[in-house]
């Protein structure tokens, strides 16, 4: 199923990359921006870093005051934030139409010039904020460093998907002015950076906007390096027991993948969910449905570019029942797939739903102009929001089979294991 | 395309926004009585399907609180003509999602779907409002998995506050002091009968509001809504009576602190009650309220907690409506070790409110909600959980368009007024954390008397 969101795309002289998509159903603008620099890029004793980076980039610039990127912005009517992950940081507002070349300025601003507004002051607020936020999300959550556990365990030290992006105490407590500074001159660049402009504008005039607003900076990023080649599956299995203070038990049981955007990568996530990501997945059926033994079961697929990608299946265990043999049940069922591959429903049922999350993602200008300053930026591929459903659509049940086979094979699992701490017993 | 600019170019002036109204449906009645409201929204191609379906929870018998919740969240577990199993792979080969839920206001039973699967999709819908079968291990499964669920609620922080803060703030004699998914000790009670029973005294055409959403060109919505959902009728439902606003506690103004040894943060939860939709004055004041006390990193709140301080990674205050009556509720996560400090400073900036705002505060909360508008309202989800949310509290999405355009008319008087009307200093303050470390210092603030309970 192809669709025809209007795709035009530039690349201004400064290295800019700069897509406009013109969607005129409501009066407004979103910019979104995708730099390519995340906490893949990290070194050793800056984890958390480019997260980091991320707050103070809200915290002004030559021209705006600390706070202003804010406070403005959502006086115009603008809906705004900006996220870090593995792969890159993205920086995005929705505007009434009237308030885009502002947004664009700002923008504009803090990519070309933040460094004239860094203080220790700022650095070290947002190093605390950034510490709430760790607590907030992962410390003072049951089950919260699950994930980060997870990366632990399926990618190699110092591989870039090893530490999770929100760092470590330690290394949010080390990084300094001068870390911002080199940080900033090394990545931050139009060379090195995607705009989107989609909403109620045409592609002349987001191009003319993006060059009149951008197109004085220079290139100043240094040259990205090549990503990392493929890793091959585990080698063998790992397992992680965290004992702790969880309601129940629950395990995550993870692989590596492709990288993102490759018919096996697709043909993997397929794979992924018919297992485990449907309401009629075979573990959902055999472990939460027929025998009752666990509360649920969710898959996850995340792509990624630099070598390799994620799978992992989350196994919320039933009160009194063995976490080995639901670990067993899910290894059993993951052997059948491999021998037997999907059913003709397990495959319709996982394009169907892909289908639809894929529509409701692509229904909002803010999720659309996501999905495509990441595309361009991580795989030069503008037209992935039109052609990715007919490109699943075009995975077999054969291909999904040899995905399992290669990427799913229970011998190359990592299982990190959450379970409820004994109780010690009173005298 | 001309050549590069050398220099930076000057801020551009922002121009006014361009006209915009919340999408106006047409309205229809099906044979049975349950009202139709379409939203065709061009380019919007998955159709949202949002049916409602009003009640107070006091229609739950008191023995088996949780049961409307249980049986909103069997609705697809078997129907009359599928399978449990069956009827999941019915929804999934579609590309259904499909969802329900219970809160203060009544049932709301959800659906998305690609355009092309709308009728089926509405068929599918039909069987699970009027013909769910409740098989016994779907319900053991069930009912599992919600004792299960309220253990996770009470190992989360921001979970286990609310549910002490409705505890503290109703009399214990109201339902609305109690989970509206039931506890442990009711959600145990339940039987199957008691789900059919709940079914077939609640669930049925009569004040049930069907919303679609979406790019409808093409489809005859009318007919297909009319022959999935106007048929079906129900001889057992019976009307519901009127909501009531939850009751005060005596001694709802206190402090609790639950204790949480070994936490690394503490979550507070500050609230009052406050409006629902239809107050008197008008509703338009408070989202901005809400907005300019704590609804961004540089409201009020987080301007001190977490831009000067760094104690807190986000505070939010909003005012609540229920379908009568509601709250106004402020909360987030503090360092452990600066709580006592941000109880102070939060119920300080709250009380500011009580003093007044600034012209340019308002202008900011006025022209954030009304001129955001526009893109909240873009999708077809979005406009069809506005409509479905509204018409369980009785409200159109008329209501959405003159709250809109009261809002622009607000000044700092009517915002005062309106606060004070609401904010009068008494609060119910809930902390979840390691109370070792804060309870005397919180005993000095001179907020009252602290009682600690158990996590």
């Amino acid at each position: 199923m192809r669709l025809d969101y209007p795709i035009h795309e530039t690349t201004l002289g400064n290295g800019l990359r700069v897509v406009v998509s013109p969607d005129t159903s409501v009066p407004t603008v979103t910019v979104n921006l995708w730099v390519n620099v995340g906490s893949r890029h990290e070194v050793a004793g800056r984890t958390g870093f480019a997260h980091l980076f991320e707050h103070l980039m809200f915290q002004g610039s030559r021209n705006v005051a600390s706070g202003e990127h804010f406070t403005r912005l959502m006086a115009e009517g603008g809906r705004l934030n900006a996220t870090t992950w593995f792969d890159r940081t993205n920086y995005f507002e929705t505007v009434p139409k009237g308030a885009y070349e502002l947004a664009l300025w700002m923008e504009a601003d803090r990519h070309g010039h933040l460094l004239d507004a860094v203080t220790q002051e700022n650095l070290d607020n947002q190093r605390d904020v950034v510490k709430e936020e760790k607590r907030q999300r992962y410390d003072n959550v049951p089950y919260g460093k699950a994930l980060m556990e997870v990366y632990a365990a399926v990618f190699p030290a110092g591989h870039p998907y090893h530490h999770p992006t929100i760092g470590s105490m330690e290394d949010l407590d080390a990084a300094s002015l001068e870390d911002v500074r080199a940080f900033f001159r090394r990545y931050y660049g139009p060379n090195n950076t995607v705009l989107t402009l989609v909403g109620d504008l045409t592609a002349d005039e987001g191009f003319a906007a993006a060059e009149r607003y951008f197109g004085w900076l220079p290139a100043s990023a240094e040259p990205s390096r090549p990503n990392l080649s493929q890793l091959p599956p585990l080698s063998h299995p790992v397992l992680v027991d965290r004992p702790g203070n969880v309601p129940n038990d629950r395990l995550h049981i993870a692989f590596r993948l492709p990288v993102d955007n490759t018919p096996d990568f697709f043909a993997a996530a397929l794979a992924v969910d018919a297992l485990g990501g449907l309401s009629t997945s075979r573990l959902v059926q055999r472990l939460v449905r027929r025998e009752q033994v666990a509360n649920a079961v969710q898959a996850n697929a995340m792509g990624f570019v630099d070598g390799v990608s994620l799978g992992f299946f989350v196994v919320d265990v039933a009160d009194g029942q063995d976490p080995a043999r639901l670990e067993a049940a899910v290894v059993e069922e993951l052997h059948r797939f491999i021998s037997e591959g999907p059913t003709d429903v397990e495959l319709e049922s996982a394009l169907a739903q892909s289908e639809r999350s894929w529509l409701s993602a692509l229904a909002g200008q803010e999720e659309r102009a996501d999905l495509i300053s990441q595309h361009v930026l991580l795989h030069s591929d503008p037209q992935f929001v039109n052609t990715f459903l007919d490109r699943i659509g075009a995975v077999s049940a054969e291909a999904v089979k040899a995905a399992a086979a290669r990427w799913l094979h229970p011998d190359t699992r990592a299982v990190v294991r959450h379970l409820v701490a004994e109780q010690e017993n009173a005298a | 395309m001309s050549a590069s600019p050398s220099t930076a170019p000057a801020r551009p002036a922002v121009q006014p926004p361009g006209p915009w109204s919340f999408p106006t449906p047409t309205r229809h009645t099906l044979s049975n009585g349950v009202e139709l409201v379409l939203y065709d929204i061009p380019g919007q191609y998955v159709v949202s399907v949002r049916t409602t379906l009003p009640f107070p929870l006091t229609v739950e018998p008191r023995r088996v609180e949780g049961v409307a919740t249980i049986m909103a969240r069997m609705l697809d577990e078997g129907t009359a003509e599928h399978s449990p199993e069956e009827f999941a792979e019915l929804l999934e080969r579609k590309g259904i999602a499909f969802g329900a839920s219970v809160t203060d206001a009544g049932l709301a039973v959800d659906l998305d779907v690609p355009k092309r699967r709308l009728p089926e999709a509405l068929d599918l819908l039909r069987q699970t409002l009027s013909a769910p079968v409740f098989p016994q291990p779907e319900v053991d499964r069930h009912l599992k998995t919600r004792l299960a669920e309220i253990e996770q609620e009470r190992a989360l922080a921001p979970q286990r506050a609310a549910r002490e803060f409705i505890a503290t703030l109703y009399d214990g004699e109201d339902r609305a002091s109690r989970p509206t998914g039931g506890a442990a000790g009711t959600v145990s009670a339940i039987s199957r009968q008691d789900i059919v029973d709940f079914h077939a005294a609640r669930v049925g055409p009569r004040d049930m509001t069907a919303v679609v959403a979406g790019d409808l060109a093409g489809l005859d919505v009318v007919d297909l809504a009319d022959r999935a959902l106007g048929t079906w009728e129900s001889s057992s439902q019976r009307p519901a009576p009127e909501s009531q606003a939850g009751r005060v506690a005596a001694d709802a103004a206190r402090v609790v602190l639950v204790d949480r040894p070994g936490s690394v943060q503490t979550e507070v939860l500050v609230g009052c009650v406050g409006p629902d939709r239809r107050v008197q004055a008008t509703w338009a004041a408070f989202p901005v309220l809400g907005f300019m006390v704590g609804g961004s990193p540089n409201a009020r709140i987080d301007a001190v907690l977490r831009e000067e301080k760094g104690y807190t990674y986000g505070i939010r205050s909003a005012f609540r409506p229920r379908r009568v009556g509601g709250l106004f509720l402020t909360s987030g996560s503090v360092r452990a070790e600066s709580t006592v400090e941000s109880v102070q400073l939060l119920l300080q900036i709250l009380e500011s409110g009580r003093e007044g705002f600034a012209e340019e505060e308002v202008r900011a909360g006025v022209d954030f909600i009304s001129k955001t508008a526009p893109g909240r309202f873009a999708t077809a989800d979005a406009v069809a959980d506005e409509a479905a949310s509204l018409a369980l509290e009785g409200l159109t999405t008329e209501f959405t368009t003159a709250t809109l355009e009261a809002m622009r008319g607000l000044d700092p008087q009517a915002l005062v007024d309106a606060y004070r009307q609401w904010v009068t200093g008494q609060w119910t303050v809930v902390v979840v954390g390691d109370t070792g470390l804060y309870a005397g210092g919180l005993q000095e603030l001179g907020i009252g008397p602290a009682t600690v309970v158990p996590a």
